[in-house]
């Protein structure tokens, strides 16, 4: 297994939670997808750590442990919002939240 | 090189997925007997050897009575409902089972025969503690897979209920293994067993015994066993979770949950009772298997006595004692720890005395502190309409 | 050979569970699908030998993340998905296009210009060293992320919670 291996599944990762972004409707899977996005990021910079030339310095799993910690807070604070917007809008639907749109 | 490899791990899980499975049998045999002498009854004594024709005449103290009951859960209809999720009803059994048997490698059970396989052991990991951790957290996947499979309001009740039980749960029961990793400075499962040979077992310490009751209450909530039951609480929602299931997807779960009474008191007896130490081991290293599982039965043998004797819980009760009682006491031991730990590194002889004594009473002060602002507000009944 | 083995297969699941999760109409099917994704994530990051990553990656998305999901979709959505409501936006396909544009145009000739990859060293990866680190030279961030996370909880908290509407407003309408 090579690096360019771990990058490529990285980026198809990627790729899918972009699709997923774009082309879903439901607010809580695009957060899946934002996920998914975050995910294949990490799995970057560890592949990138392990094959980079001092791996001791453990550049790598200190980056995605923060990035890991504030995931988890995007995510608890992400699905707050998406509790009180459908407190208030009674649907999750990210299209029929468009109160702002002009007539 | 790769088939040696195979070989090696089949040899160091095997005998895993072997005896913890017989120790279930044996264990359901002996929880049913125990309760019912708590209970003034005599328990299962008829059944000898099944499928013989000794099975009535020589009764063993019922102790055939586990395979019997296997057979007739093997036996018994498999009854799915029709609005259920067919393939998460056939799953979530599954599920709750993988990880109670997987965090069983986690354990530092070494077997006579497994000690030149050193390097497929995964208790040796380097992040064995946190990887048990991890792992336990899968079964509240499982039962909320099964609650919520079942399209039926008591499984879905039970499900929610327990997810709730075991997040909040496992907050303490964390906090109170990070004191014992933070002594030792390791999350490798047989450095933390080495660490407490001699006698120097961590329930001996303040910390260490405030710590030991912490984990052992929650491991309770985690495994959902009385008086923490809520999820399965016959009296209110059926059977919780698993009132939809039968046959041997009911055993399955049954299994599961037992093997996972093991796992936990497995790591309780890693993490504070000294692993497999104990007397004899020096001379004879195979006593170290025999003294780990005499001690998980130990734990086990409370348990079962909690269950005969507790009343179960209120949900409020049951929340309020994990966030209000366990987390903040868990916490302060956290500290008392590590300012013993510093303290001892300097202080010698009749100093650490006095460290040992001054935690003890710290802890205690703060338990009866925490108890007596937790105590509910309950003043004698006032009668408005009646005289 | 077994690494590639296990190489194709986890990525192999991976995909797959992370296509179902953004794919599927049930969102509780797609929730345990985006866990078998984090689950075969965290085998990855074994078989790179990042052993306390995958232990966190499972402690943190499958035991807490997936938690959190699945009670959000208990709370929001009618989850059995099967009410014929549209389920794709309104620009999906470009939404296709811009996906598939960024990986063709974007990362792979990125990764292509990589130079030729050199072998991985060997390495012993202790959860010691890692925790040092995070006392020595990255405390400062450890505890910026732990006033993160701690407003973070009470941001989320306050944010469900939504506005109290006082009695007085309730009984007027």
């Amino acid at each position: 297994m090579t690096l360019h291996h771990y990058l490529i599944l990285a980026a198809v990762l990627f790729c899918v939670g972009l699709m997923g972004a774009f082309t879903r409707r439901n607010a809580i899977v695009v957060l899946f997808s934002v996920e998914i996005m975050l995910n294949a990021a990490n799995l970057n910079f560890i592949a990138f750590w392990r094959y980079s030339e001092n791996p001791a310095l453990l550049h790598g799993p200190l980056f995605t442990l923060f990035a890991i910690a504030v995931a988890a807070a995007e995510v608890a604070v992400g699905l707050a919002l998406v509790i009180a917007v459908y407190r208030h809008f009674k649907t999750v639907d990210l299209e029929s939240m468009d109160t702002l749109r002009e007539e | 090189m790769s088939l040696d490899l195979i070989r090696d791990i089949l040899i160091a899980t095997v005998p895993l997925l072997v005896i913890f499975p017989t120790l279930f049998a044996f264990t359901t045999w002996l929880e049913r007997k125990a309760l019912a002498r708590i209970q003034n009854r005599v328990g299962p004594n008829k059944v000898g050897v099944p499928l013989t024709r000794y099975g009535g005449r020589f009764s063993l103290f019922g102790l055939g009575q586990p395979l019997a009951d296997g057979i007739k859960m093997l036996f018994k209809e498999n009854i799915v409902p029709r609005d259920a999720d067919r393939l998460f009803h056939l799953l979530a059994p599954i599920l709750a089972l993988i990880p109670a048997m997987l965090v069983l490698c986690f354990l530092p059970l070494e077997f006579p025969w497994t000690e030149s396989l050193l390097p497929v052991q995964a208790f040796l990991l380097d992040g064995a503690v946190i990887f048990f951790f991890a792992i336990t957290g899968l079964n509240t996947l499982a039962i909320f897979m099964a609650g919520w499979a079942s399209r039926n309001k008591y499984s879905l009740l039970g499900g929610m209920r327990a997810i709730a039980q075991m997040i909040s749960y496992e907050i303490p029961l964390v906090l109170s293994a990070v004191v014992v990793v933070m002594m030792v400075g390791s999350l490798n499962a047989a450095e933390i067993a080495n660490a407490q040979a001699d006698w120097n077992w961590f329930v001996f310490t303040p910390w260490g015994l405030a710590a030991f009751v912490i984990f052992f209450i929650a491991s309770l909530a985690e495994i959902n066993r009385s008086p923490f039951d809520l999820p399965e609480a016959e009296s209110e929602i059926i059977a919780g979770y698993f009132t939809e299931y039968s046959g041997f997807k009911f055993a399955l779960f049954f299994l599961g949950e037992y093997i996972a009474m093991f796992a936990i008191s497995g790591l309780a007896v890693t993490l504070f009772l000294g692993g497999g130490a104990g007397p004899g081991v020096a001379a004879l290293p195979w006593l170290s298997t025999v003294w780990f599982i005499a001690k998980i039965f130990a734990l086990i043998a409370v348990m079962i006595w909690l269950r005969g004797t507790l009343p179960r819980l209120r949900v409020d009760q049951l929340m309020g004692f994990a966030w209000k009682f366990l987390l903040p006491l868990s916490i302060l031991n956290i500290i008392v720890a590590g300012f013993a730990w510093h303290a001892q590194q300097q202080a010698s002889g009749i100093l650490k005395a006095i460290i040992w004594v001054a935690c003890l009473l710290i802890l205690y002060a703060t338990a009866k502190g925490l108890d007596q602002l937790n105590r509910p507000n309950v003043r004698p009944r006032e009668y408005k309409y009646a005289e | 050979m077994s690494e590639q083995i296990a190489f194709w297969m986890l990525s192999a699941i991976a995909v797959l569970g992370a296509l179902v999760a953004v794919r599927k109409r049930n969102l509780i099917h797609g929730v345990f699908a985006l866990m078998i994704f984090f689950a075969a994530l965290s085998g990855l990051f074994l078989l790179l030998l990042a052993e306390f990553i995958a232990a966190v990656q499972i402690l943190v998305y499958i035991g807490a993340v997936g938690i959190l999901l699945l009670f959000a979709i208990m709370l929001t959505e009618r989850v059995t998905g099967d009410d014929g409501r549209r389920m794709t936006s309104r620009g999906w396909f470009w939404g296709l296009v811009v996906a598939a544009a960024v990986f063709v145009i974007l990362l792979l000739p990125a990764i292509q210009e990589l130079p030729p990859p050199e072998a991985a060293q060997a390495i012993d990866p202790s959860v010691k060293e890692l925790g040092h680190k995070l006392m020595n030279p990255y405390v400062v961030t450890l505890e910026v992320l732990a006033l993160l996370l701690t407003a973070a909880l009470i941001g989320a908290v306050t944010a469900a919670q939504g506005v109290r509407i006082p009695k007085e407003e309730d009984s007027s309408e």
